[in-house]
């Protein structure tokens, strides 16, 4: 495939018009979800977005491979604004997940996720195939360095989004399917010991998944209200702004993490479907690109990418619903946090910039 | 690569057709019974509150309990003829209809909601009242548990009592699933140790009908009971003083001298907690009106004047100085001149020649004031402190520091101080900790009281603080405070017993009222191995060597006793 000079500068039209249309759905969403409570969240959601957009921009015009140069410091500050974050980070919510930064709230586990990708696109480009039992153990140490910090903030579903990024990526640089079927048993294996290294809160939430009418006071209450608020949408829901749960305040963490029973409430089953298949044409137009493209270094990123943002939304998708447990991640591109949206659209301009320049090659 | 991509897009293509597939579910098939539960709001949380922790004494007694108390409530959902019920309720129960008809409009809320119209009624009527229940439909009486102190006021401002959260509190507290109804721990360890003894409260959540009324039941979390706190304290010990200072105002303390555990911690006078549970006012009224402050805990927040239990400090500090020794003899003539003043002894006729031994036994002031000077303030100052005078004793719920003087003082005013007058304040608590560091050789404890959350032991603080004082001056001190109450001429004879050895130390404080003192005891039992120390005070109570040193024997002898403790 050859694009002319012109319209590689361009963004890619499918990539940019699904997320643009992701987060426009999502600000709409996020109206409604905080005018009862906040409505300068609106506002503030908006101006992420318009900052991210911008942003991803100006990285659409660097130049793929200063990046992946930079991908070991990148990986290094990171990994340090984390350790940092541990030992001095404010605490919110019972986790420190925040640093501040002149007034600015910044979650540097958004960042980690961009930082990971690159740094392990670029040692596993680097490895020959099928890939070796060293280069295994080296990308899952990187991989799990970051899970382990955060994990330890306590944010286990953050943390588990880069056993997803790990498996994605290996898998594509040629781990063969043995080494994830033995990965898989021994974490089973593994399972009763982890269960005792989980916090209270995150046991009752795998129990409460199990069965969330264990607990309708606690954990249990967000699922069911949750699923509630969903079903009612039918086919074209209840209306903007006419969402009962949502306006009536019985949908907890409504603008964050469970920004979709908002979304399925509110818009049914159109609406709701509609943003799933927006997301199914944003991540199948990604792996298009990747396949496309002739660097490694650039494929296995995008490769990394998708299985980050497609991890993250079947599992905060799939949680809102009933169908996974309640592990706190939030929905790209339209969950309420600047972190997260500033990180997704800079991504998005790594792949504009990856692909512009496989054109110019 | 590009098979694997194939297979990449197929995973993410057949997770995303899940999703639709969940969505199409939930909201085309089922979507109209959760529309109907959405629109019509039919889901209700019916809390059931958990029973809160026991506290028990060392020996398992029970300090604070749960007794099942009878409310009268309605069923608004269940009512047919109100005022037949009111009626009926308002006969057996002895209250104003009228009263239980305001009652039952302020507590009514959901249809399936039992409204409480009356809150307490004594078993026998609650049996009545059931029996003809059948009669009454809406009429119900639910067994409930309240908050029960087995020992009514004894303890209580050690265990501090209960009352409902104000509505400033509650943002904080709803997390932790406390609704305006439950009882919050107010003050003393129903505070400190309130989330431990909460429990966390169940629920269940039903769903009801377009009439409220309940239709079957959705999900339930079972209450869990709060933990069990078990304390150092030992309650027989605790009563017996409670009942040895009768009407007395005063307080006592008496720890473990090894470990700093407090065996009995008196206040007197003292409250029933369970006034503050229910809507009884005006109890609560005439306790916080009472001018005797029946709230305030005069073991730990009341402050003092010392009078002669502080000499005990001075003749440690003058030993170490060695401005004087054992042996040092000096005469007291009845008073002493200083500057232009003129300072009496207690003893107007004076002591004649004395010794350190002499001037413990018979509480010399004249003795103590001429130490004072060759000892002078900052000497002085510091053994006060190193005692733990104004400062805080590491207690884990409300105490006061007291006071020492920081500014420079006269002669006078040093030689005053160096008898315990003048400018410094104790809490009892301090007087026992110093007590226990004349018993345990010199070893200043941190008082503490829980020993045991939910059966497991508290990371036990072997927090003490050495008194750099040597042991020769201990042992001199020890051997005086033995001869005060051995001695039939020591002030402290009355705490004499022939069934266990006592030493201690008496004190008169004068008071800003002329001619009411103070009465103090310090001390510690038996002697050679000592497993109690005290600091007794009678508020405005005379002399120290009164009821003050008889409730030390009392104390003593049951400590002494081979079954105790």
């Amino acid at each position: 495939m050859r694009l002319s000079l012109r319209s590689s500068r361009a963004w890619d039209g499918t990539v940019l018009a699904a997320a643009a249309s992701l987060a426009f759905l999502g600000g709409l969403a996020m109206c409604s979800a905080t005018s009862a409570v906040n409505p300068q969240l609106g506002l503030r959601h908006a101006t992420w977005i318009a900052l991210g957009l911008a942003l991803s921009f100006v990285v659409a015009r660097l130049s793929p491979q200063r990046w992946m140069d930079a991908a070991g410091v990148a990986y290094g500050l990171t990994v340090s604004a984390l350790a940092l974050l541990l030992g001095a980070g404010a605490v919110r919510l019972g986790a420190t997940r925040w640093l501040s930064v002149f007034g600015l709230s910044l979650q540097p586990s958004e960042l980690m996720k961009l930082t990971t990708i690159t740094l392990l696109a670029r040692y596993l480009a680097g490895q020959p195939r099928p890939l070796p039992l060293r280069a295994v153990g080296v990308s899952l140490l990187m991989a799990s360095v970051p899970a382990l910090l955060i994990f330890l903030q306590p944010d286990l579903g953050s943390a588990s989004i880069f056993g997803a990024i790990w498996v994605g990526m290996v898998w594509m640089a040629g781990g063969s399917p043995r080494l994830f079927t033995g990965i898989a048993a021994s974490l089973l294996a593994l399972l009763p010991i982890g269960w005792h290294l989980l916090h209270d809160y995150q046991r009752d939430r795998l129990l409460v998944f199990v069965n969330p009418h264990a607990d309708p006071l606690g954990a249990g209450y967000t699922i069911i209200q949750s699923v509630i608020a969903i079903g009612s949408g039918q086919w074209l829901g209840r209306g903007w702004f006419a969402g009962t749960q949502n306006q009536l305040s019985f949908l907890p963490e409504r603008h964050s993490d469970f920004i979709f029973s908002v979304i399925g409430e509110e818009w049914g089953f159109a609406g709701s479907a509609a943003v799933v298949a927006l997301f199914g044409m944003l991540l199948g137009r990604t792996l298009h690109i990747a396949r496309e493209l002739s660097d490694p270094q650039g494929r296995l990123f995008l490769a990394g990418i998708c299985a980050w943002l497609g991890y993250q939304v079947f599992v905060n998708i799939g949680m809102v619903m009933g169908l996974v447990p309640v592990v706190g991640v939030p929905l790209p591109l339209i969950s309420y946090g600047g972190s997260s949206m500033i990180t997704v659209w800079m991504a998005l301009g790594l792949l504009q910039s990856l692909r512009r320049w496989e054109v110019h090659e | 690569m590009t098979a694997r991509f194939v297979r990449l897009q197929v995973i993410l293509f057949l997770a995303l057709g899940l999703l639709v597939v969940r969505l199409a579910h939930l909201q085309l098939v089922r979507g109209a019974y959760y529309r109907r539960l959405a629109e019509q709001n039919r889901l209700r949380l019916v809390p059931e509150p958990a029973p809160r922790g026991l506290i028990v004494d060392r020996r398992g007694r029970l300090l604070a309990s749960n007794q099942t108390v009878f409310r009268v409530a309605i069923v608004p959902q269940e009512l047919e003829d109100f005022p037949a019920v009111i009626q009926h309720v308002s006969a057996l129960a002895h209250r104003p209809p009228d009263a239980l008809k305001r009652e039952y409009r302020r507590e009514r809320s959901l249809a399936f909601m039992p409204a409480t119209v009356v809150s307490y009624v004594p078993k026998d009527v609650a049996i009545r009242l059931e029996e003809t229940r059948w009669k009454f439909p809406g009429l119900l009486v639910k067994p409930e548990t309240v908050r029960h102190y087995p020992g009514g006021s004894s303890a209580a401002h050690l265990l501090g009592y209960l009352s409902q959260p104000t509505a400033e509190e509650l943002p904080a507290l709803k997390p932790y699933g406390v609704r305006p109804q439950h009882l919050v721990g107010r003050t003393g360890l129903e505070r400190l140790l309130d989330q431990e003894l909460r429990g966390r409260p169940g629920g269940l959540m039903v769903e009801v009908d377009h009439r409220a009324r309940q239709v079957r039941v959705i999900g339930r979390r079972a209450p869990e009971a709060g933990a069990q706190v078990t304390l150092a304290l030992d309650a027989p010990l605790q009563s017996l003083i409670e009942q040895a200072f009768g009407t007395q105002p005063g307080g006592c303390v008496v720890l473990d001298p090894e470990t700093g555990e407090v065996l009995a911690m008196v206040s007197v006078p003292a409250f029933p907690p369970e006034a503050f549970i229910g809507p009884n006012t005006s109890v609560v009224r005439s306790l916080l009106d009472d001018p005797r402050a029946p709230l305030m805990n005069r073991a730990t927040v009341g402050v003092y004047l010392p009078g002669s239990i502080l000499k005990l400090v001075t003749a440690s500090a003058a030993l170490e100085a060695h401005v004087i020794t054992p042996a040092t003899t000096m005469g007291c003539p009845g008073s002493l001149t200083i500057g232009d003043r003129v300072f009496h002894c207690w003893n107007l006729d004076g002591h004649g020649p004395m010794t350190l031994r002499d001037a413990l036994v018979q509480s010399c002031n004249v003795y103590f004031m001429q130490v004072g000077r060759r000892l002078g303030l900052k000497r002085l100052r510091a053994a006060l402190e190193a005692v733990g005078f104004s400062r805080r004793t590491g207690w884990p719920l409300e105490e006061q520091r007291g006071h020492l003087p920081d500014r420079h003082l006269t002669e006078g005013e040093v030689a005053m101080l160096a008898m315990g007058q003048g400018e410094v304040l104790v809490t009892v608590l301090q007087g026992a900790v110093m007590a226990a560091a004349f018993a345990n050789h010199g070893w200043a404890v941190e008082p503490w009281v829980v020993r045991e959350i939910d059966h497991r032991p508290l990371p036990r603080r072997p927090s003490r603080r050495r008194i750099p004082w040597s042991p020769e001056t201990l042992e001199v001190v020890r051997a005086g405070m033995e001869a005060v109450v051995q001695d039939p001429n020591g002030t402290g004879h009355r705490a004499f017993s022939p069934l266990v050895s006592v030493a201690g130390k008496t004190g008169t404080a004068q008071t800003h009222l002329p001619g009411k003192t103070h009465g103090w005891f310090v001390g510690f039992c038996p002697v050679d191995h000592p497993r109690a120390a005290m600091a007794v005070l009678a508020e405005y109570g005379g002399s120290g060597g009164d009821l003050p040193a008889e409730i030390a024997r009392s104390v003593c002898e049951y400590v002494a006793a081979p079954e105790a403790l």
